[in-house]
């Protein structure tokens, strides 16, 4: 039962049409810049609309840390046109449609969404189009979400497994931007002035900056057309947007941290610096966190899980824009220690770099990943979110090709990749040790 | 002709096959299905039934008389499968997807578990170990400890909604034994009210084929129910979890409701409440976070609701400790203020469009139309009703929901938990 739908080009006044790709089309609205992506599925009548700004906490400066985070609450406050004010709050408009509406930033993306039923995609354009350069950022509104977002912070901060994640991150990276999580510190929330995210927006929101991506029941010459109506009025940045200039210094030793936090029970996080997400390495690393660690075939899982050692463990395999971190995290059972658990994970990963991995564990790594790539398409959601990260990492063709791209690594890139990245030099690990 | 405008009484092949009511439903994705299924194990609930069913559940795929716990998982990872076996209550929820092509494969997989699992003796001190390790790890979390506080105050230990203490759960987790779990398995594991639902790319003879394949032989005695289905009647009061570290308190507020699902004041109160707490755009998300500012999150929900037992009416709000006594205030006075005023025309007509809007959304993947297929069924429900549910939200009237608010919800009655650092300074009853 074929789903996807790969009509011709069309050609709309205002628009250059870029590719194309496994379906998905890409245009360029000539007036300012902004990109636009259509992927018409044959599925339910429900359309994701879906804006990716090219702004993540990689572009925030020591100070304002969570500047990006809290931009996204604050864009929620509204526009003139969308206020509470007048009873058209963004979210009690998009709501009322029945729209399924949030945003979520990371590292290297702030992303804005509605899935909404095919009819009422104009609205959701209307109101992304509106808040991309008329967001009013009042300062009560500020105040008011800083103790939003304070309360989020420390429901994050409750968490050990979240405060060890930070705590390796900060430790991998001392210059990059990596370093500080993506909420931001805690004084740099509680500091934070509404002219400091007035000149992040001013500086980063917009149409240049932007991709829009439109899925699921979709027609590509109506829509482009009311996304010219809703956003070609917007003139592209005045200024260049700036780049990331730092570049992380070469690690030239293992680095270790500890969290202490009352608890039951250890975990332990240990990650290496790997090249960024558009390599072929990084197809080779999310092919060897499969045979790592994920199911019980895994070589993890027999040696860690099974014997007792750990009751979890995974590999995840951080396809970011700048070069990331390859993670293993392992969380220990009450009669293990973190030493034994460590030694056991350096001697998988030694055993990996001196005799390599079979035909057959790749080929069932290459197995699972064709088949999640599949559910991944479940709704027009599923495929926004992983598209989404596409775009995030710097090209959004990296998820039509992935499943190309997994069958193309080899045994012997898996082993290349982890003889050249998994050593100790490179590697920082995390201990989370319960206070009981 | 657009097959996704028909209505699913229409599109649902719905009929016996050997011991499974198997529904059936084709939708346009490629090449995979996805599944839910479940099965009534009627465990004793004041016996700790429910503590000896999660821990045969989680040796279903360590071995079978056929195949280790390698050799199952290998048929599975082989082609990329999920299969997934979980205990549920009164239930065994199965659940997966897979590739339209391997599903006869991970079926028998599926069936074998279920039917003839071996319970090895080596690995059953592993589960136990790991079920435990899973209880300690969820004990450094607020949100359970609070939800657990409020339940243990509006149910007992004996009925489905009950959520037992944690260290109560440890020392009978380890008190149980491995003959207790196959024993379990033999009185328990029936295809009593089994259901299966199949969405995606498929073909219903196929389906069918394969189920009747894996399942047939499948047979068994029911047990009989022997769970609680009334509320705890007890005067509202506070229980609070002290927990270090944790500047974030969970809180939960709620009392038992005796509405049934199938009830018709039902629809009624769900809007009621949902104009309360439902989402974003809803009264307590409006004030206490909005306006406020004193919360990430607040929400409220019918908890619990059957068609054959007690449920009940919660409210859910996290609160750093400074703003603590500040939101628990905000949340009472919000909560109160509706109960007397009940809502209005307007809100009504907003929270109406909006549930059936995202009941269209909702509906978009094969997931989440399984999920919704199987729930229904359990219900009793025809599949018409997932058709009709949108013209029902619609017909229900103002005087309706606020007869319904009146008559069920009562902030005299709400029961607080909390779980965290909570200050010394704290004023339980509230304002």
């Amino acid at each position: 039962m074929s789903t996807a739908v790969s009509p011709s080009p069309v050609s709309v006044d205002g628009f250059s049409f870029v590719q194309e790709s496994g379906g998905i089309q890409q245009y360029e609205l000539d007036a300012n810049g902004l990109q636009v992506l259509l992927y018409p599925i044959d599925a339910a009548p429900v359309t994701s609309v879906m804006i990716t700004y090219h702004v993540g906490s990689r572009n925030e400066r020591t100070g304002h840390t969570g500047a990006t985070h809290m931009l996204e609450h604050l864009m929620f406050k509204g526009t003139e046109r969308f206020h509470k004010e007048h009873g058209t709050s963004i979210f009690d408009v998009l709501q009322r449609v029945g729209a399924e509406v949030n945003a979520s930033t990371w590292t290297d993306r702030t992303n804005y969404y509605e899935m909404l039923p095919r009819e009422h995609v104009g609205m959701a354009l209307d109101i992304e189009a509106d808040r991309m350069r008329n967001a009013r950022l009042a300062p009560d509104d500020v105040e008011s979400e800083r103790t939003v977002i304070l309360n989020e912070f420390d429901r994050g901060q409750n968490d050990p497994t979240r405060r060890l994640f930070d705590a390796v991150w900060s430790a991998a990276y001392v210059a990059h931007p990596y370093h500080h999580p993506t909420i931001g510190w805690r004084s740099d929330i509680e500091t934070m002035q509404p002219e400091d995210l007035r000149h992040f927006y001013d500086t980063f929101y917009w149409p240049n900056n932007a991709t829009l991506s439109l899925i699921g029941s979709v027609d590509a010459a109506a829509d482009l057309e009311a996304i010219a109506e809703h956003f070609g009025s917007i003139s592209s940045a005045p200024h260049d947007i700036p780049e990331v200039r730092t570049r992380e210094p070469e690690q030239r030793g293992q680095r270790r941290v500890t969290v202490n936090q009352d608890g039951e029970l250890g975990a332990l996080l240990s990650s290496y610096k790997v090249p960024h997400g558009r390599t072929d390495a990084a197809d080779a690393f999310d092919v060897l966190a499969r045979i790592l660690a994920s199911g019980k075939s895994s070589r993890l899982y027999r040696r860690c899980t099974d014997q007792e050692l750990t009751t979890n463990v995974f590999a995840m395999n951080f396809r970011m824009r700048d070069p990331s971190l390859f993670s293993l995290f392992a969380f220990l059972t009450p009669s293990s220690t973190h030493e034994e658990v460590e030694a056991a994970i350096e001697e998988e990963i030694e055993l990996i770099q001196h005799e390599g991995v079979t035909d057959d564990e790749v080929a069932r790594a290459q197995r699972q990943l064709v088949a999640k790539e599949a559910y991944g398409r479940d709704g027009p959601y599923r495929i926004a979110s992983q598209l989404n990260e596409a775009i995030a990492v710097g090209d959004w063709t990296l998820y039509t090709e992935y499943i190309d791209r997994i069958r193309a690594v080899t045994p012997q890139a898996v082993q290349q990749v982890a003889q050249e990245h998994l050593h100790a030099t490179q590697n920082t690990i995390g201990w989370y040790v319960p206070d009981a | 002709m657009d097959r996704s405008a028909l209505s699913y009484a229409d599109r649902v092949h719905d009929r016996p096959v050997g011991p499974c009511r198997l529904l059936t439903l084709q939708m346009p994705v490629d090449g995979f299905v996805s599944w839910r299924g479940s099965f009534r194990t009627h465990p004793d609930l004041g016996a700790h039934d429910d503590l000896v069913q999660r821990l045969m559940v989680s040796m279903l795929d360590k071995g079978t008389a056929t195949h280790d716990r390698f050799e199952l998982a290998a048929v599975l990872e082989e082609c990329g499968a999920q299969l997934s076996l979980s205990s549920d209550g009164l239930y065994v929820d199965v659940s997966g997807q897979s590739l339209t092509g391997d599903l006869p494969t991970v079926l028998d997989v599926c069936a074998d578990m279920v039917q003839t699992p071996s319970f090895p003796e080596s690995e059953y001190p592993k589960v136990q170990a790991q079920t435990l390790a899973g209880v300690q790890r969820s004990m450094q979390d607020t949100a359970p400890h609070a939800s657990r506080a409020l339940m243990q105050r509006l149910f007992s230990v004996d009925h489905p909604n009950y959520s037992r203490p944690f260290e109560d759960e440890l020392e009978r987790l380890q008190q149980t034994m491995r003959a207790d779990v196959e024993t379990y398995h033999h009185e328990h594991v029936t295809p009593h009210a089994f259901t299966l639902v199949v969405a995606g790319d498929l073909e219903h003879d196929a389906v069918e084929t394969a189920v009747r394949g894996a399942f047939d032989s499948w047979e068994g005695t029911a047990p009989a129910p022997t769970h609680a289905t009334r509320a705890t009647a007890c005067a509202p009061g506070t229980a609070t979890v002290p927990m270090a570290d944790r500047d974030n308190i969970d809180v939960r507020m709620g009392h038992a409701l005796t509405l049934r699902r199938d009830e018709d004041a039902y629809l009624p109160l769900y809007l009621g409440n949902y104009i309360l707490g439902g989402n974003f755009s809803a009264r307590l998300m409006n004030t206490v976070r909005d306006e406020m500012g004193l919360t990430y999150g607040i929400r409220s929900g019918l908890s619990g609701i059957s068609t054959e037992y007690d449920g009940s009416w919660t409210i859910g709000v996290t609160l750093s400790t400074e703003a603590l006594q500040q939101g628990l205030d905000a949340t009472r006075q919000v909560v109160r203020d509706f109960v007397e005023g009940g809502v209005t025309e307007d809100e009504l007509d907003a929270k109406k469009t909006t549930i059936t809007g995202s009941y269209k959304v909702g509906l978009a993947t094969t997931k989440r139309v399984a999920q919704s297929l199987l729930t229904n069924a359990e219900r009793g429900f025809p599949v018409s009703y997932l058709d009709e549910f949108p013209e029902r939200i619609q017909a229900v009237t103002l005087e309706e929901v606020n007869d319904a608010i009146q008559t069920h919800f009562d902030p005299g009655a709400l029961h607080t938990a909390m779980a965290g650092s909570v200050p010394a300074s704290v004023d339980e009853a509230g304002a």
